[in-house]
């Protein structure tokens, strides 16, 4: 970690913390647990030096405040460290008000009512994909069910070839592994490679997906650009593709190793969304970074111009100023206090696509294997960053035999 | 200190006081009313802070703004007076308003 390690010379020494977000070696499989265990012993606001050196945000009142001052925290650059050219999504690359109309474009097809009109569509992938594995009795939920059922939907909705989805699922892991100009430069043009032929053919043959919409629809009176409609669909391709997908995997870690869990949800289906906003909670995946734009002293820190800022989304989830007993996974608690969506004018435009995937995946699951266990032996491997991940996570379970 | 009412369908009520000034959304967080969530905190991007406002206080408020109504038009069970609570000051005109919320 000797390489890139930066301190500003008037940092005051008490608020540096050694943390590398990309590598960290104190971080192991129990990712969330991990960085709650690690960062309980840094300051509530630290400077790592790894990384270029950057802020560390760990609790839920001063992310949701950071997330919602765009003046001096602009979502203009989400790069650590920064790079030249950082790449530039529609609408998370823009502070307000330019965001604003992008988002209303979008909007329709993540508001309340659309997701309730697509809930036949979200239950017949589930059972599908449950089916094709309930009566062998072991998968690997992270290939099989996680990574196939959310972006299967997702691809679905953008009109793209599910033919594709296992190579579109590695160029976003290959984006989010890459933190040097070069790599970031090759991961997110060969993505936009895919979604400049994806638009290409939308032209030619409109269909009745969101690229279309996208390519039709009029904004203030005018028609999209192409590369406005490329920046809006760069940002939902790594949306979809790996979000849903690693909760969804914690979270199934979690209730494969709690039987008394699986029974109660069996017993009474209608506890499963507790189930689900409580993992939503413990296992966040998403670490949002900013960029200070304008000098401002906040929680006693003084940030400064060009400095970059990591908000710990899923540290906001266990502050144990705001959730008692934080690491403990309890869907009995009477409120749920999370910032897995963050927060803002930036909140995740799929929070509710993504609770009702989560849900209905679960309903769908218990139904055919009402109980099942982590396959004994075998590791989960991990990836940390500005996503988190699990990239395999084997399951076993004992088939019935046919009645 | 401004009184608000809270009502959900069940007929349930939380009946709190407010400073004026703050948003009737950050209120109803505040005192952990039901159905209104605010997973935005305010930026007009969720849509989760929907309620309904009586008479004769809806009528005294400014109307709905652009993006306001927008985000109303994808919103469930939307009447004449559902606004974005986020979107609602408290001022001393409020006294005594009651807050009705829609159907979780």
């Amino acid at each position: 970690m000797a390489d890139g390690m930066a301190i500003p010379k008037d940092m005051p020494r008490e608020l540096v913390f050694e943390f590398d977000i990309y590598a960290d070696p104190r971080i192991g499989e129990d990712v969330q647990g991990d960085y709650f265990k690690l960062l309980s012993r840094a300051p509530d606001i630290f400077w790592t030096p790894c990384n270029g050196g950057h802020w560390v945000v760990r609790r839920y009142d001063a992310i949701s405040e950071i997330t919602k001052d765009y003046e001096h925290f602009s979502v203009r650059e989400m790069q650590i460290p920064r790079v030249p050219n950082p790449p530039f999504f529609i609408p998370l690359s823009l502070d307000p008000p330019a965001n604003i109309p992008y988002r209303q474009v979008m909007m329709p097809a993540f508001s309340p009512k659309c997701v309730a009109e697509m809930e036949p569509k979200l239950r017949e992938w589930a059972k599908r994909m449950v089916d094709e594995v309930a009566d062998k009795g072991h998968c690997d939920f992270l290939h099989e069910i996680a990574a196939r059922y959310p972006v299967s939907i997702f691809m679905e909705l953008m009109g793209m070839d599910l033919a594709r989805l296992r190579e579109f699922r590695d160029m976003a892991d290959e984006f989010f592994n890459a933190h040097d100009p070069e790599g970031l430069e090759r991961a997110g043009a060969e993505i936009m490679g895919v979604l400049t032929n994806l638009m290409e053919q939308k032209k030619k043959s409109p269909g009745k997906d969101l690229v279309t919409h996208f390519l039709t629809v009029d904004v203030e009176g005018r028609k999209l650009r192409d590369d406005e409609v490329l920046a809006m669909i760069f940002i939902l391709f790594l949306g979809g593709m790996d979000t849903v997908t690693n909760v969804t995997a914690f979270a199934y870690r979690q209730l494969a190793g709690d039987p008394t869990l699986q029974a109660r949800l069996v017993a009474d289906p209608a506890l499963i969304p507790k189930f689900v906003e409580e993992a939503l909670r413990c296992f966040a995946v998403v670490n949002s970074p900013r960029l200070v734009v304008k000098d401002t002293e906040r929680f006693g820190v003084k940030f400064h111009a060009g400095e970059m800022v990591l908000n710990m989304l899923p540290m906001g989830g266990r502050d144990d100023r705001c959730v008692d007993d934080p690491s403990r996974f309890n869907i009995d608690r009477q409120q749920s206090t999370h910032i897995t969506f963050s927060s803002g004018p930036h909140l995740c435009l799929g929070h509710l696509l993504a609770r009702a995937e989560m849900r209905i995946l679960t309903e769908e699951w218990l139904k055919r294997v009402p109980r099942f266990r982590l396959t004994p032996g075998k590791a989960h491997p991990f990836r940390i960053g500005t996503v988190c991940a699990i990239l395999s996570l084997p399951l076993e379970w004992d088939v019935q035999p046919a009645v | 200190m401004v009184k608000i009412t809270f009502k959900a369908q069940s007929g349930a009520a939380w009946e709190v006081e407010a400073e004026p000034g703050v948003s009737v959304m950050s209120v109803a967080v505040k005192h952990r009313v039901p159905v209104i969530l605010g997973a935005c905190g305010g930026s007009q991007a969720c849509g989760t802070c929907h309620a309904y406002v009586a008479e004769p206080w809806c009528s005294t408020l400014p109307p709905r703004g652009d993006v306001e109504q927008e985000m109303l038009d994808f919103a469930f069970d939307v009447q004449p007076n559902s606004r974005l609570t986020c979107q609602v000051r408290v001022t001393p005109e409020l006294d005594g308003v009651v807050i009705t919320l829609p159907p979780s």
